[in-house]
């Protein structure tokens, strides 16, 4: 018993030297010490908004009670987004107002999404939708982005950007 | 073939899979250290002053068990317990975050941010590999 904790003793502390010497000289090195609470994320959490990952976010797209919310400008948008997604770039929210409105009223899932895990545009409007009565909302925190890179459905058709809430998707009639 | 050869072949073979599972497991962790350290925050138990010096060094504590079962045999025991510690509090981690009602992934196997959220399937998964790993202890513990 005395060996196998000596043994433990030594595994343990070379473990701590090798990973020191491997990130001292790794491509991808990261800071021993880092700030998350500048994360968009930790922010999200402190708020209390739910925050879900694309595998979660992919599934939510297949769901017909499920409205995507496009935060990212106006001109991005155009470029390509979530199938049906609307836009509602945090600088024009006001002229909004009717959309959101009717959009809380219906009570469906709301999934807001930025560029990536590092815009905090969809945090702001999550917010305000929040402030407004939104219950249902969460926050799809790895933006359109790697929602493009991993394969998820785009669209670049303006049609989708109607003042009206879209209608259920993924379900055929 | 006594017992104990018998015993310490069985011993081998579970340890060999353990070894695969660590590898597997620790390789994309030390390719990618920022998504681990991404996951390990994401469980939300630690200080955020931690989340990365804890990453990194249980990435390289898991593949340092894994070269010990591989290539030195003097510390297969030392190893396996090291490795049961680490089941334990992975999985103790995943059930608190389970419970809590998290919707991302563990970190265990992939990176991918396309990877299927934690449940309960990642409890019963580490359950099996805890028992494995108790079954090689007693294996080489009865064939010393």
């Amino acid at each position: 018993m005395k060996t196998t904790l000596k043994q433990i003793g030594i595994i343990l502390l070379f473990s701590g030297v090798i990973s020191f010497l491997a990130n001292s000289v790794h491509p991808r090195k990261i800071p021993w010490v880092q700030d998350w609470s500048n994360q968009v994320e930790a922010k999200a959490k402190a708020q209390k908004i739910n925050v879900i990952s694309l595998a979660v976010a992919l599934d939510k797209f297949q769901a017909a009670d499920t409205v995507f919310i496009d935060a990212r400008p106006e001109a991005e948008y155009a470029k390509g987004h979530i199938p049906g997604a609307l836009s509602i770039p945090i600088q024009s929210l006001e002229e909004q107002f009717p959309v959101i409105g009717s959009l809380i009223d219906s009570g469906r899932d709301l999934v807001i999404y930025c560029r990536n895990r590092d815009c905090d545009d969809s945090l702001l409007l999550a917010t305000e939708l929040q402030t407004m009565g939104a219950s249902t909302l969460v926050l799809y925190i790895d933006g359109f982005d790697l929602w493009k890179k991993y394969g998820g459905a785009t669209s670049s058709s303006p049609a989708d950007s109607e003042d009206t809430v879209p209608p259920a998707q993924g379900i055929d009639p | 073939m006594t017992r104990d050869q018998k015993t310490y072949r069985l011993a081998y073979w579970i340890a060999s899979f353990i070894i695969a599972v660590t590898l597997l497991s620790g390789y994309h962790k030390i390719l990618y250290p920022a998504d681990f350290a991404l996951s390990v925050y994401r469980f939300h138990l630690l200080p955020d002053m931690l989340v990365n010096s804890s990453a990194l060094y249980f990435l390289w504590l898991e593949v340092v068990c894994g070269l010990c079962l591989l290539f030195f045999p003097r510390f297969r025991v030392a190893a396996l317990w090291i490795a049961l510690v680490l089941l334990v509090i992975f999985t103790g981690a995943i059930g608190i975050n389970l419970i809590r009602g998290t919707a991302f992934s563990c970190g265990c196997f992939s990176n991918s941010p396309a990877a299927r959220p934690m449940d309960w399937l990642s409890v019963a998964r580490n359950g099996a590999l805890m028992a494995l790993v108790g079954l090689a202890l007693c294996g080489f513990k009865h064939s010393r």
